[in-house]
């Protein structure tokens, strides 16, 4: 057996855009899981903020944009002086997209990839730096999406994006050799996502083609980014599909 | 911005359904899925309006999705002109 010690599990974990949707569906279990939590997002919203009233002593949260990394770095640099290293990090922020390639404007495609690519590269060099120097372990979670591995029309710089940042976690797994585990989950699409783009009868298609008979919801993606970060599974660099199997 | 009027639109409009052996009904009301202008049509179409005003145009899908007849088409890309 390798002498390479175990990655422990993150007690200090740092959520980027944890205002809302499925950022704010993992910053809650990871709280009521007993872990300590930084979030950010540009605003943080009510419901953020009760978190962080509910859990004086595990939550730190802030209104960072992501794409700010002088402002995104003190975030940090306050929330481990309150909660203690950083051993977690959940690179949440994005933008979505809904538009053909053909007719968004060449700044939108910009700020997509800014924030959803640059951003978060950004934020993950940072978190290792903080982690590598400090002698310490850690595990990071990307969230990425179904539309890294499957075409859909109007997701081009958004598939784009996510698709780079599969790459990167895979790259960054190597990179990192075992000091830290990096992964991905890619969720297919939400309900309320969906249900704000399509009609009725287009949802239905969808659903009849999902063999598990639903589109999926934050709170089944959740116990997947805790189980990256928390437990003992040597699953390291891979994406973790969860859509059903909507796209299999 | 050199903005086209209604009926050079409407005759870009005319020469996208020419092109794929098609007529563009005279009534505004015409349904699009029955005349067989698609997504991609309206793609061409907006193209081609760029192409002969300079500018750019710019837009997400969900305002795409609510056109349904000829007339919204004219009415879209003249709203859009205007932006």
């Amino acid at each position: 057996m390798s002498d390479t010690p175990l990655v422990p599990p993150s007690s200090v974990v740092l959520v980027s855009g944890g205002s809302r949707g499925l950022g704010l569906a993992i910053v809650t279990d990871l709280l009521d899981a007993g872990m300590k939590v930084a979030a950010f997002a540009r605003t943080v919203t009510p419901e953020l903020a009760k978190l962080a009233d509910a859990y004086p002593d595990r939550a730190h949260v802030g209104a960072v944009d992501v794409t700010d990394p002088p402002a995104v770095q003190a975030f940090l640099r306050a929330a481990e002086e309150r909660l203690g290293p950083v051993d977690g990090l959940v690179n949440n922020a994005a933008v979505g997209q809904d538009s053909m390639h053909t007719h968004t404007s060449n700044a939108d495609i910009a700020r997509i990839v800014e924030t959803n690519l640059t951003a978060p590269l950004q934020l993950t060099r940072l978190v290792v730096r903080r982690m590598l120097g400090g002698g310490r372990r850690g595990r990071i979670v990307n969230i990425t999406s179904i539309c890294a591995q499957r075409g859909f029309p109007g997701l081009v710089a958004y598939s784009a994006t996510k698709g780079g940042m599969d790459a990167a976690t895979r790259s960054l797994a190597r990179e990192l050799g075992g000091r830290m585990l990096v992964n991905a989950v890619a969720p297919g699409f939400f309900a309320s996502e969906m249900s704000a783009v399509l009609g009725s009868t287009q949802l239905d298609q969808i659903v009849r083609r999902t063999p598990t008979g639903h589109l999926t919801e934050p709170d089944e993606v959740v116990p997947v980014v805790r189980m990256l970060l928390r437990e003992h599974t040597n699953i390291n660099g891979q994406v973790l599909v969860v859509d059903g199997a909507a796209s299999v | 911005m050199n903005e086209l009027s209604r009926a050079h639109i409407r005759d870009l409009m005319s020469q996208v359904l020419a092109n794929q052996g098609r007529v563009l009904p005279d009534d505004d009301a015409a349904d699009l899925r029955e005349i067989g202008f698609r997504s991609l049509d309206f793609s061409e179409l907006a193209l081609r309006v760029e192409d002969a005003t300079g500018e750019e145009l710019n837009f997400d899908a969900p305002g795409l999705r609510r056109i349904a007849t000829v007339g919204d088409v004219l009415d879209f890309l003249e709203t859009l002109q205007r932006q």
